[in-house]
């Protein structure tokens, strides 16, 4: 269990905090860094550096400071560091998701502490309590797994296994039992079955979706020119008496975010410094930053102002997000006050009109916003998965394409059966283990085997 | 009495684990001694005439290469040869012979008698003699004791044996055999857990009553390879085995005399194979199916007895004559022997190391059957280890145990002391999950040195294989050295030979990548590549088209590795390790895993018990861990 692989993960948590850390040990940290960083430096130990974290285009991901720390004198003991980002899923996951790209794996619950026992950094008194965590977070893992997995969702996954491992063991009774006469599937049924699969895989990973809408929070960006009121929207939406600034200590970044919760459901507004800052009429807004903040989220709500006429910049902003594809509602504000704005130049499905000073038509914004989030789903259809599980269930996605294109190629079953094996690893990184045993009982229970 | 001679190896049972043992311990210079309840049987086989098929094919070409006689055996007496999954890939191919059961087992009771440090007696064991844990000799019925300092137990299929056919049953240990019914309470006397496992065999038909006219033929390949690499002039016939089918009266006629079957009436509790059913078992498990195949195969190359594979059942005589008779081509049919079922004593195999000793008492080694198996080729490798082993426990030599990387055997093996079994228990290729590297092909390459170094390989056998090595490897960088340019002189033979043409420099070794090119017809176009044979043809092809899978096979085995060579001491205290359940510590202690990597196979035993394991090892019996950083 003690391996080579470079382990990262979210080590705050995914709680809305100001910032996330993420912690990343392991042999190749150093340049694993060196591909994500935006800056080609010589790291060196217990040092911090400034920069940004860069997607495989070199698009930027997230500003941050990296804390550099180098064997043995870290606290696993290998050489490592640590990424400080912008609190809350979207961006930590965004990270963590980048260092998969490049060579990381996700930790094991404990493991961190546990390379740091191996490695000889704690002594034995604190490595029994450690192999008491160890047990516990796996019981609670385990626990918290069954949560996640029961009913519905559960049966589901149950379902796509075994009819993974039908195939499997098909695949094995034809291999070991060449002489047997057994029912033999065609090419197009094998690759329907192998497409059924796929297809309920990604509607797991869609529910997962709103999962992390309902667990996660939605990510809303609020973009406008300046003096359309984005901070008052702000303000109502997030109760202002509870809108905390955050600093963080011993840096100048002033970007953080706002929580707070519709129907239930948590919201989180990025940039929210920025916004209050940059509605100062005296500031004007950057496209650009709207657009940043137009990526990075769920729901885009766009705001103008109903007392005036479209704006050129209104217009650039409209044009900008024709061309995405987000969900977004149009708020129209100041109703209170003459509406000028022509509504139908907005080109928009979801328009709301709304008044920041009276609050009328906010109760009507809130339920749009519900709405769009989570749609009609049932509650019953909603999952939860973590980072690692996601990935499992992209990873099985893709290497159901893989066997479909097996199937279509006549590969060599004994072939076949290292690529579906796989599948089902991945698949059992998210319910738990089967063994081989189950592949044998499914095939003596469907096959009628033996001379 | 007792015998003045003492022995360094005892074998007990003369069947095919036994005679790997005894062959294997003689040939290591051990003063051997085979005992066995009738010497005409040794060698015999006791179900189907035929040696190999999937997974098994692998298991004699292993034994071959430990220096066994299996394969050598089929080579001179098998009636016909064929490679099984010729149409998949090279991994899952599996050779497999009919045998002349005669023939076979009369040049293996020849083979025993001329074997030097071998004697060979006719007497039934019935207890087994230990002093401190010790092994110290045998008890057998004619009251003769024999000392000695290793035993190898093979008992097969024949303590306490009792046979069923319809409602009648008699103690046997194989159809017209005595049992042994004293040595499995010497077993239990020594505290052994011993139960019951069951199997059954098919009945034998009179050829002259068989219509073979309206059967369809069945021959080998027409151009066959013999098991052993080290057989020569191989020269054997081909003679056809027939394929007939059960249909729906004979469906009803078993389903209607279910109550004369002792599996069904309850006489017969015990598990017999899920792989290897009755054909009562296929009827009412399988009721959809309308028929079932049955191999009617040659015994013997003189007799007109028939096997009738596919037919294994445990009905009554006049059930049997029934339902056979109601198949087209057997309608007019006479049973020479009936098919019967057989329940018998086998021992826990959780209680071997993978040395096949017995954790409990040093010396004593079990193979084949008795450890809950079922197969001629499971027993072989079995007792080829056994034999080995006892051998080098007398001489003090380091143990042979071969890993899950290394050989079906091993596979087997750990399977076998790792997990037990709840049914007799035999080797699929899916069982092994190395299947890619451990193909039957390559059987000799990857096992030679291994076993050359363990000095059960002659000087001379293992020259042959350093030399095919050497073949391989030498047209190997021929062929990565090669490089076509893309002319369109080349590109117009690489159409030729219906393959895409090349845009770049391109070595040979890729163009053998490609599914439709073969080293062959590249030689067509690259004229001035040298002949070669055609096993040295089959490697390269095979490692170069399959390279990708394989080194990702390479990989996980390193993984594994790691966890094997994460060593458990013998005298581990389970009780020190916080965190364990004891559920999970039960089992730990019950089967003793030698590695961390067996404790992970054990079933039950979870990951995060495994993690603590590893983290209390570390701190515990490896310091060069924490010296190193
Ligand atoms: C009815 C039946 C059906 C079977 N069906 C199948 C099948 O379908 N497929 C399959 O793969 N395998 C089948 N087998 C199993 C196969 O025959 C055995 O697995 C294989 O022969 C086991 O080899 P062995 O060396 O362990 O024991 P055996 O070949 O059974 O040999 C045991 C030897 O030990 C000797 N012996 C026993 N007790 C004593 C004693 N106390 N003292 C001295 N000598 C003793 C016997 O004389 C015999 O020589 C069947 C066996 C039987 C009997």
């Amino acid at each position: 269990m003690y391996d080579n692989d470079t382990i990262a993960a979210i080590a705050t948590g995914y709680t809305s905090s100001a910032i996330g850390i993420i912690r990343v040990s392991g042999k190749n940290s150093i340049a694993i860094l060196k591909k994500v960083f935006s800056k080609d430096i010589d790291f060196e130990a217990n040092r911090v550096y400034y920069g940004h974290i860069l997607d495989k285009n070199g698009t930027i991901i997230d500003e941050v400071l990296v804390s550099v720390f180098m064997a043995p004198r870290s606290y696993t003991g290998e050489n490592s560091f640590e990424v400080n980002c912008h609190g809350g899923y979207v961006v930590l996951n965004a990270v963590l998701e980048r260092l998969f790209e490049v060579g990381a794996r996700m930790a094991l619950p404990g493991e961190f502490t546990k390379r740091a026992y191996l490695n000889g950094k704690i002594d034995l008194s604190q490595a029994e309590a450690i192999s008491k965590i160890i047990s516990s977070k796996s019981k609670r893992a385990l626990s918290v797994a069954q949560r996640q997995l029961s009913g519905k969702f559960s049966n589901k996954l149950d379902k796509i296994r075994e009819s993974i491992i039908f195939i499997m063991a098909e695949n094995e009774v034809v291999i070991d039992h060449p002489e047997e006469e057994l029912s033999n599937t065609t090419k197009q049924e094998k690759v329907n079955k192998l497409l059924s699969i796929k297809e309920k895989l990604q509607s797991i990973l869609k529910s997962s979706e709103f999962g992390n809408y309902l667990f996660e929070g939605i990510v809303l960006s609020l973009v406008g020119r300046p003096n359309v009121g984005k901070s008052s929207l702000l303000n109502i939406l997030t109760g202002l008496e509870r809108a905390i600034v955050t600093d963080i200590p011993g840096t100048t970044r002033d970007v953080i975010s706002e929580q707070f919760t519709i129907r239930g459901i948590p919201f989180t507004i990025l940039d929210t410094a920025g916004i209050r800052k940059t509605d100062d009429p005296i500031e004007s807004i950057g496209v650009s930053k709207s657009k940043e903040a137009i990526k990075n989220s769920d729901i885009v709500v766009a705001i103008f102002d109903g007392s005036k006429d479209l704006q050129e910049e209104d217009i650039r902003i409209i044009e900008d997000l024709q061309k995405i594809d987000k969900k977004i509602v149009a708020v129209v504000n100041k109703i209170d006050k003459k509406i000028i704005l022509d509504k139908n130049r907005l080109n928009f499905k979801n328009i709301v009109e709304v008044s920041c000073t009276t609050k009328k038509g906010i109760i009507e914004l809130e339920d749009m916003l519900s709405k769009l989030s989570l749609g009609d789903i049932n509650d019953a259809d909603i999952v939860s998965l973590n980072a690692k599980q996601k990935n499992s269930l992209k990873n099985s996605i893709e290497i159901c394409d893989l066997l479909i294109h097996d199937v279509k190629k006549d590969i060599d079953p004994a072939l076949f059966a290292v690529d579906i094996a796989n599948l089902v690893d991945e698949l059992d990184e998210i319910v738990g283990r089967i063994t081989n045993e189950d592949m044998l009982d499914s095939m003596f229970k469907n096959f009628c085997i033996g001379k | 009495m007792i015998y003045p001679k003492k022995y360094d190896v005892i074998v007990v049972g003369g069947g095919h684990a036994g005679c790997e043992a005894a062959l294997i311990s003689a040939r290591l210079g051990c003063d051997t001694l085979m005992l066995t309840i009738a010497i005409d049987s040794i060698g015999a086989m006791s179900c189907n005439p035929a040696i190999g098929g999937l997974a098994k094919g692998h298991l004699v070409k292993e034994v071959d290469v430990f220096g066994g006689e299996m394969a050598r055996n089929i080579d001179e007496t098998g009636l016909q040869f064929k490679i099984l999954n010729k149409s998949k890939g090279p991994a899952v191919w599996s050779s497999r012979a009919q045998a002349d059961m005669v023939a076979y087992k009369y040049r293996m009771k020849t083979v025993l008698e001329h074997q030097e440090h071998l004697d060979t007696k006719q007497e039934m064991v019935d207890e087994i003699l230990v002093e401190d844990n010790k092994i110290v000799g045998i008890k057998t019925n004619v009251g003769n004791e024999y000392l000695c300092r290793s035993v190898v137990i093979t008992t097969g299929t024949f303590m306490k044996g009792k046979i069923f056919i319809g409602l009648n049953e008699y103690e046997a240990g194989r159809a017209w055999e005595p049992p042994s019914l004293k040595l499995s309470d010497s077993l239990r006397n020594l505290g052994f857990r011993v139960s019951r496992l069951k199997t059954g065999t098919t009945p034998r038909l009179d050829a002259r009553t068989i219509n073979f006219d309206v059967l369809t033929t069945q021959p080998g390949d027409d151009d066959p390879i013999p098991f052993s690499f080290r057989t020569e002039n191989f020269n054997r016939p081909n003679i056809p085995c027939y394929l007939a089918y059960t249909n729906e009266k004979t469906h009803d006629i078993i389903l209607s005399n279910l109550d004369q079957s002792p599996l069904y009436s309850g006489m017969v509790s015990s598990l017999g194979p899920r792989y290897c059913p009755s054909i009562e078992d296929k009827v009412v498990k399988f009721f959809e199916k309308k028929k079932h195949q049955i191999f009617l195969e040659p015994q013997d190359a003189n007799s007109t007895e028939i096997y009738a594979d596919g037919l294994h059942t445990s009905l009554g005589y006049e059930v049997q004559l029934n339902f056979l008779r109601s198949m087209k081509g057997l309608e007019e049919v006479e049973i020479m022997r009936p098919g019967y079922a057989i329940e018998y004593d086998f021992v826990d195999p959780t209680q071997l190391k993978h040395t096949l000793e017995t954790k409990k008492i040093k010396g004593l080694f079990m193979a084949g059957q008795i450890n809950g198996t079922s197969g001629y080729e499971e027993a072989a490798a079995q007792g080829a280890v056994a034999g080995i082993n006892a051998s080098f426990f007398v001489q003090k030599k380091e143990p042979f145990i071969l890993g899950r990387d290394e050989a079906y055997t091993g596979v087997l093996i750990d399977d076998l002391v790792t997990k037990g079994t709840k049914e007799p228990y035999r080797m699929f290729t899916s069982r092994a999950e190395y299947r890619l590297i451990l193909r039957e092909d390559n059987t000799q390459l990857r096992l030679a040195e291994k076993s050359f170094n363990a000095g059960l390989m002659r000087k001379e056998d293992y020259a042959i294989v350093k030399e095919q090595i050497r073949k391989i490897d030498e047209i190997k960088k021929t062929l990565k050295n090669r490089f076509l340019v893309p002319t369109p002189e080349t590109n117009n033979k690489l159409l030729s030979i219906n393959t895409d043409i090349i845009k770049t420099k391109t070595d040979l070794a890729k163009l053998i990548r490609r599914v439709e090119v073969s080293y062959d017809t590249l030689r067509t176009i690259v004229t001035d590549l040298p002949p070669i044979d055609k096993f040295t043809k089959q490697e390269i092809e095979i490692d170069f088209k399959y390279e990708g899978y394989l080194s990702l096979q390479r990989q996980q085995i390193e993984k594994f590795k790691k966890y094997e060579t994460l060593k458990i001491p013998d005298d581990f205290d389970y009780n020190n390790v916080n965190g364990l359940s004891n559920e999970v510590k039960g089992k730990l202690m019950d089967i003793r895993p030698v590695s961390v990597g067996q404790a992970l196979r054990i079933q039950g035993v979870t990951p995060a018990a495994i993690s603590i394991l590893i983290i209390y090892l570390r701190k515990h019996s490896d310091k060069r861990f924490k010296i190193a950083n």
